[in-house]
């Protein structure tokens, strides 16, 4: 199946970041979230659900994402995802982010398990104002406990776009990456995978960058430009999560950045 | 080979002409290559020889010798990379930004002679701090090879002089033994020279073998421990600065 | 059709500084990851088809942005209407670096990236005196190594897939002997396995020179999750402890 589906949030009134446009067709469902707790949060935390969770052999999902200055939205996925088997086509997920002037976005879906005769391609191209805070994780498990890695290839790229008046300024790409699974070569090698099954990764574009950090499988490597990424393997997704929380606690801008964020839920 | 040399070649088969290092211990030739230009540059000397041999601790003693007179820094070449760095940074001889480590990639000798980037960056990194911290250049960089065998000499494009450091316990006989760096070092400082009546070296078999191989090139024996400024080694390159500052 | 650049280049007494380099290998070798011939090769089948393959993907683009420049030596392989001057040069050279930049999130594999590349700009400046040397360094005094040897090999008119072909064949040949040096491995056993890389590093050179014939940012851009993280650990783990290699 194919699906385009658009999610554009704003700033409102009071500061509080809103949903403006919400366009999304089977297999992907967005679901944002209600209650008090909601209410309460000036970010926006939208749910996705479907096929952008659990690909299907042959779908073809893209996503467009918007998010207009000064706001903030919290895109998770529910559950964990399974790329299931193909036929003829691998299934893929585009995901399309665009970051006005002092907005975040942070993309927070659950693992992405890689079945044994699965074959799944994704793509998250963000462009950020130079102002623009992104924090994205993905975490990969190599098969299903017991089976062999299917095929995943999945790409990261992140660009710092000029302002409307800096146009003389060109696009800065802050990081650019490609994850591949299922070769067995890769995964044995010590260069790659050394042979743990799940591999962890999260873009912190996100205030003051630190110098690096190493725990024992994992890093915290200040980029070129600006932002940070943390890498992390390990032998299952527990113990993944575990050491991004780790890292994550390293990064200074994401401890000023929380704080500003709480402070702000309790002013609004 | 090209076919117009058309000159007898010399008893050996080699040319005539070119670079020729002698490994015969018994032959003195002054190096032939020419040192490269210094101007605008701090003087660079390099300090080789074995291990043990007491490198680390004479550019310890020339560093506190003349530290207060010469603007100088040190690189260190150590297998252990920072171990020397530390040593000279631990007993406070040298500020920690007047010392750089460099890595050999277990090839002490390569990176002095063979491959001298990885030494000529951090003398560089070295110039560049001095001149932009306080506008003034240093004038003296010794450059500590770590230890290593006999044939360990500086390339001429990373020094413009080099001091092989052997000592009294490794045996009387290694100046004898020759190799590049006893033959052609423009000095050669034989080290402990307290030891010798405690492990049965003959001093006058050291400094003759010595003086025999080497020529008209200096040598200097010496025990730190009886005088740990390094006095005439000391001497020996305060009178290389003036000799290039009057060039 | 490969020239004698490409060969210097890749050639392991090119004195760049590359000897002070494992590409990782020292780190796998201390967390015990690599131990004997068996798991070098599974290192190195690794690192060629990430590392290397971005490495040799830039090389080539390199190499083309080089043989484009009009001055650029005795017979540019691509003359072309599309070639420009200096500004435009450094323009893409400056995009290629910052695209390179972004493919290498590990702060450390960019120093040592940098660190090989500022060596290696010694000696080719020496060896292929050209504007376009120039060109590269005015976007970063310390270009990247891959930019470098592709630039040095656009210059002496050789084409983008042989400086693909000596970045992929540095990319494991430095690491190999590495682990010769650390581990005391068989070195015939070591050039048996660099040998059997040959396919494999086919494969790579052919996906580095299509992927230079597009844009950059469709550049390839594969990640080392384990050769990234032990880059960082290795710089910080072993600060002021036992370290043979910069890196």
């Amino acid at each position: 199946m194919h699906a385009r589906a658009v999610l554009t949030v704003e700033r409102g009134a009071g500061g509080r970041s809103v949903v403006r446009e919400l366009r999304s067709q089977s297999p992907l469902s967005l679901v944002p979230r209600r209650g008090t707790a909601a209410a309460a949060d000036p970010a926006v935390t939208v749910h996705m659900v479907g096929s952008a969770s659990t690909p299907l052999a042959g779908d073809d999902v893209e996503l467009d994402v918007r998010v207009g200055p000064g706001a903030d939205l919290v895109l998770t996925g529910v559950a964990a995802a399974v790329a299931l088997p193909g036929t003829d086509r691998p299934s893929s997920l585009a995901l399309r982010f665009t970051l006005g002037e002092d907005a975040s976005v942070q993309y927070l879906p659950e693992p992405t398990v890689v079945t044994a005769r699965a074959h799944h391609h994704t793509l998250l191209h963000a462009r950020l104002a130079p102002t623009s805070r992104l924090r994205a994780r993905e975490v990969l498990v190599a098969g299903r406990a017991g089976e062999p890695s299917g095929r995943y290839r999945g790409t990261v790229r992140v660009e710092e776009h000029p302002t409307p008046h800096q146009s003389a300024v060109p696009v800065v790409p802050l990081l650019h990456q490609t994850q591949e699974l299922g070769d067995p070569v890769l995964q044995e090698s010590s260069a790659h995978l050394a042979a743990r099954r799940v591999l962890g990764t999260e873009v912190l574009i996100w205030g003051a960058d630190g110098v690096a950090v190493t725990g024992d499988w994992w890093s915290l490597s200040p980029l070129s430009r600006r932002g940070s990424l943390i890498t992390a393997v390990a032998p299952d997704a527990v113990s993944t999560q575990r050491a991004l929380a780790e890292a994550i606690a390293a990064h200074p801008g994401w401890a000023v950045g929380t704080r500003h964020d709480a402070v702000r839920a309790l002013v609004f | 080979m090209s076919g117009d040399h058309t000159h007898e070649h010399g008893p050996t088969g080699q040319h005539g002409h070119g670079h020729l290092i002698s490994f015969d211990p018994t032959a003195s030739e002054p190096d032939h290559h020419a040192a490269p230009p210094t101007q605008g540059r701090a003087l660079r000397i390099g300090i080789g020889g074995p291990v043990g041999s007491g490198k680390t601790a004479l550019v310890a003693a020339l560093a506190r010798s003349l530290g207060e007179r010469v603007r100088l820094a040190v690189v260190t070449n150590d297998i252990y990379t920072t171990e020397d760095a530390d040593f000279l940074r631990r007993n406070a001889v040298l500020p920690p930004e007047r010392v750089e480590a460099v890595q050999t990639g277990c090839c002490p000798h390569t990176a002095i002679r063979d491959d001298i980037t990885a030494n000529l960056d951090a003398i560089d990194t070295l110039e560049e701090r001095f001149a932009s911290r306080d506008g003034q250049s240093l004038e003296l960089v010794l450059v500590e090879s770590g230890g290593d065998n006999l044939t360990a000499v500086f390339s001429r494009g990373l020094v413009d002089a080099q001091i092989f450091v052997v000592d009294v316990a490794g045996g009387d006989k290694v100046p004898r033994k020759g190799g590049p760096g006893v033959t052609t070092a423009d000095l050669l400082v034989i080290n402990k020279t307290d030891l010798a009546p405690l492990v049965g070296a003959d001093m006058d078999v050291m400094t003759g073998d010595a003086r025999r191989i080497r020529g008209a090139l200096p040598v200097i024996t010496q025990s730190l421990v009886e005088d740990p400024s390094a006095g005439e080694v000391g001497a020996w390159v305060l009178d290389r600065l003036a000799t290039r500052v009057a060039a | 059709m490969p020239g004698l650049a490409s060969l210097v280049l890749a050639d392991a007494r090119f004195p760049g500084g590359g000897h002070v380099h494992s590409g990782g290998l020292e780190e796998a070798v201390s967390r015990g990851l690599v131990s004997d011939v068996a798991s070098l090769e599974g290192f190195l089948r690794g690192r060629l088809r990430t590392a290397g393959l971005v490495a040799a993907a830039f090389a080539a683009a390199s190499a083309a942005v080089s043989a484009c420049r009009p001055s650029s030596g005795p017979s540019p392989s691509r003359p072309s209407s599309s070639c420009d001057g200096a500004a435009a040069t450094r323009a893409r050279f400056a995009e290629l670096d910052a695209e390179l930049e972004a493919r290498t999130p590990s702060a450390a594999a960019r120093e040592a990236s940098r660190a090989q590349g500022r060596g290696t700009l010694r000696a080719v400046r020496a060896a292929w005196p050209s504007p376009v040397l120039d060109d590269l360094a005015a976007v970063h005094p310390r270009p990247h190594h891959p930019l470098l040897i592709g630039a040095a090999c656009g210059v002496a008119g050789e084409p983008p897939g042989e400086a693909a072909r000596c970045v992929a064949y540095l990319a494991v040949s430095g690491p190999a002997s590495a682990a010769v040096r650390l581990l005391g491995l068989d070195p015939f056993a070591v050039n048996a396995v660099l040998v059997g890389l040959g396919p494999a590093l086919e494969t790579v050179v052919a996906e580095a020179v299509s992927a230079a014939d597009g844009p950059p940012p469709d550049l390839p851009a594969p990640g080392a999750p384990v050769l990234d993280l032990m880059a960082q650990a290795h710089v910080d783990q072993h600060r002021g402890r036992l370290r043979l290699f910069a890196s």
